[in-house]
């Protein structure tokens, strides 16, 4: 089993603020991996460089075997990306990312979500909680071995994200997709992701299975864990 | 390069079109009023000395054939600044479409919007001053062909800047039509600018497009000269804003920017 996705000694700093110092994030063909930490740790800036929207001072990303920023267009071709934060346009088209038989591609991906009555309303039309389900089925509409989830059930009553976490799980185990989510639910983690890497004032603290960690930092749950180190690392 | 996701690029422009009334107003109000103004000042002029080169045909020309460049411009930046505007811009840089595919889609787009534009104005002009796009001839295309070359490269400009310095600089995509306007010599000839200016006005491409322009609606045939300088120079044009925005989205990427609209 190869890696989806391998970034090596990534750095970057912002107005003399070191923001990410010197991190490796490597995920293998199928794991599920969670990006965690407190606000301010260094999430969001982690996974915008994983996604070539911002380049790193040092370090070097590869994305299925494409180095980012070179053949950014070949390696998202492999990634399919929602935050739970972002709108969408009126219109998704799954052409944005190469799908041939786009009916098909949409009216599948409606399905495994339980959405099926989405297919030909504007997402202006929906909610937005519906929408941010509209997004994370984008994110799959081609897919993706690699899926960049920021956020996803932020702003989700828990009925649906307990549908969204679901369709997940379902799509990556039934794909082989590869999954890397950041999220400040911790159970959403914990049902989502095989290992996690907790981010604090941009360097790496803890890799390692949820239940490892949790053991680590002795607790129960990552909850504990998350809550200590926002109270000793948080900005 | 993958012409389907160009295709797909013309395709989300078109429905953003189709859904947002508002937009057509670059298309079809103010051009509509362009023509009446300088359509009905052309008219005046005319009335007050009937042999002057700046009678009705002179200033409705130039205000048809301005509304290629500005719309072939205006096509490019908007059509970027409308991913920006729905904070989509994010979602966009994270697929496969490249920023030349991109920029091509908007600029296959735009192409749409010119000949909307373009009947519009050639439609009122005709309606209600009697002239006819036939006065210019076959002149026209190579002179239409400069003017969008030229709007490509300053649209392609623009979205540099408004990568490098955010949505407040939005207001130079309208400005820069207008610094065109006054300084390619739209509806009078060079040497009637401030002399400071000739020289600025006489590198412009946009600049020997109008003079084509002027010396094809005189009577005479359309001189060969200030086509191929102008189609020299609106190569560099869009060669030299490729450039730019090239080096302004690397500072945006440097510098995270993204999350300024996002």
């Amino acid at each position: 089993m190869g890696d989806v996705l391998r970034a090596v000694g990534l750095c970057k700093t912002y107005n003399k603020v070191d923001a990410v110092k010197g991190i490796d994030v490597v995920v293998a063909d199928g794991e599920r991996v969670g990006l965690l930490g407190p606000n301010g740790a260094g999430k969001t800036t982690t996974l915008l460089m994983l996604l070539g929207a911002v380049l790193p001072d040092h370090g070097s990303i590869e994305v299925a075997g494409h180095r980012l920023p070179r053949h950014r267009s070949r390696a998202m071709q492999h990634v399919g990306f929602a935050a739970g934060y972002l709108p969408l346009p009126d219109r998704v088209f799954a052409g944005w990312y190469g799908v041939r038989d786009e009916r098909t591609a949409v009216d599948e991906t409606l399905e495994r979500f339980g959405i099926t009555g989405f297919a030909d309303r504007l997402c202006s039309s929906l909610s937005s909680g519906q929408r941010t389900l509209v997004g994370i089925v984008k994110a799959t509409l081609h897919r993706p071995r690699l899926l960049v989830l920021d956020e996803p059930t932020a702003s989700l009553d828990p009925d649906i994200a307990l549908k969204v976490r679901t369709g997940l799980l379902e799509y990556c185990t039934s794909t082989g997709a590869a999954l890397l989510v950041t999220s400040h639910d911790m159970r959403e983690v914990e049902m989502l992701t095989e290992r996690v890497i907790f981010l604090a004032r941009g360097h790496i603290v803890a890799n390692d299975t949820p239940a490892a960690i949790a053991a680590l930092y002795g607790y129960d749950d990552l909850e504990g864990v998350f809550l200590e180190l926002a109270e000793t690392h948080g900005r | 390069m993958s012409w389907r996701r160009i295709r797909v690029v013309i395709r989300r422009h078109t429905y953003v079109l189709w859904r947002a009334p508002h937009r057509w107003f670059d298309i079809a109000f103010w051009p509509l009023m362009d023509v009446i103004l300088w359509g009905s000042l052309g008219t005046y002029i005319a009335q007050q000395d009937a042999g002057s080169r700046a009678g009705t045909p002179y200033l409705i020309s130039g205000i048809v054939m301005f509304h290629v460049l500005f719309q072939s411009q205006i096509a490019v930046a908007t059509g970027f600044m409308e991913e920006t505007w729905s904070r989509n811009l994010l979602n966009v840089l994270t697929t496969p479409v490249t920023e030349f595919e991109y920029v091509a889609g908007t600029a296959v787009f735009g192409m749409a919007k010119v000949l909307l534009a373009l009947t519009t104005v050639s439609v009122t002009a005709f309606i209600a001053f009697g002239f006819s796009l036939d006065e210019i001839g076959w002149s026209m295309v190579p002179i239409a062909a400069i003017l969008v070359i030229v709007g490509w490269g300053v649209g392609v400009a623009n979205i540099g800047v408004v990568l490098r310095f955010g949505q407040g600089a939005e207001i130079l995509t309208w400005g820069t039509n207008f610094i065109l306007m006054a300084l390619s010599g739209v509806f009078n000839p060079v040497e009637a600018l401030p002399g400071a200016l000739q020289p600025v006005a006489r590198v412009l491409p946009s600049t020997h497009a109008f003079n084509a322009l002027r010396t094809v609606m005189g009577g005479d045939p359309l001189p060969v000269d200030e086509i191929v300088i102008g189609l020299v120079g609106g190569a560099g044009f869009v060669v030299g804003g490729f450039a730019f925005s090239w080096w302004m989205l690397r500072i945006f990427r440097r510098r995270g920017f993204v999350t300024r609209f996002s």
